[in-house]
């Protein structure tokens, strides 16, 4: 006797992040597609994108190439988009995620406040299973250690 | 193919969660818990089976009852790969904290406010 439950705790993860830059500058580092290919993806991958409609139902392709030389191809398609405050995205292709990313205006810095929301728990566990983490921790190491350097 | 004995398979399935909630608090009878699902008493003893190998729930017999105690100290197990994962979007995070230090000086210079 299974009970369908609104509690979604068992598929679902929120990052929040104060990012020290002020909303208008976040926005558009989110959604220009020149920007975005900048920061986008597991670490040690370079992203192409190929669409990216920003308004409620227009479709957003990106490819991010592996370091081995293989792509991968991830569309979205963009639920509502509020400038400034808020973007909702599925993502269509595998894993199946609602993410809802919200911007809270903070003066000289920004509240990010990411949600992701899977399908299932079954998907949610799959996904974390499979994850390299460590691997992708690695790599992500060495990408911080390029920009710094560019930074100086 | 041999089957998959982890904490994962433990949980994968919506009846397996269902009665690690039901016993998490305190231990029951097994035919208590039978009776709370519409499926057959074989169907939870096969459930019950799979939570006992992947070692989130120890069956201890008492008299003529068998009673389910659940071994939560697994499913911990579960919660390191979820923190990985985080970990995976707190760097993409990272990785955009780091971009858009480089757009502000790019856009505003060095200037001093």
């Amino acid at each position: 006797m299974e009970t369908r439950k609104i509690d979604t705790s068992d598929r679902e993860l929120l990052i929040t992040r104060k990012l020290n830059a002020p909303v208008q500058l976040v926005w558009e580092a989110w959604t220009d597609p020149e920007h975005i290919a900048n920061w986008w993806g597991p670490d040690g991958f370079t992203n192409t994108i190929t669409k990216m409609d920003m308004r409620p139902g227009g479709e957003w392709n990106l490819v991010m190439h592996g370091p081995d030389g293989t792509d991968f191809d991830n569309k979205s398609i963009f639920k509502e988009i509020v400038p400034f405050k808020r973007i909702v995205y599925e993502h269509v292709s595998y894993p199946y995620i609602l993410a809802t990313i919200e911007f809270e205006d903070l003066g000289e810095q920004t509240l990010l406040k990411w949600h992701m929301l899977f399908e299932s728990a079954e998907e949610f566990l799959k996904v974390v299973k499979t994850y390299k983490a460590d691997k992708g921790l690695e790599q992500n190491v060495a990408k911080l250690d390029v920009y710094l350097s560019k930074m100086k | 193919m041999i089957a998959r004995r982890d904490v994962y398979q433990a949980i994968a399935d919506p009846t397996r969660r269902t009665i690690i909630g039901m016993i998490a608090a305190q231990p029951q009878n097994v035919n208590a818990i039978a009776e709370k699902f519409d499926v057959t008493r074989q169907a939870i003893s096969l459930h019950l089976k799979v939570l006992t190998d992947c070692g989130l729930v120890v069956v201890k017999k008492q008299g003529r009852d068998h009673f389910c105690e659940a071994q939560l100290d697994k499913l911990s197990e579960v919660s390191a790969w979820v923190d990985q994962y985080r970990q995976h979007w707190e760097n993409k995070l990272d990785a955009l904290e780091i971009y858009l230090d480089k757009l502000k000086k790019e856009k505003y210079g060095n200037k001093k406010d």
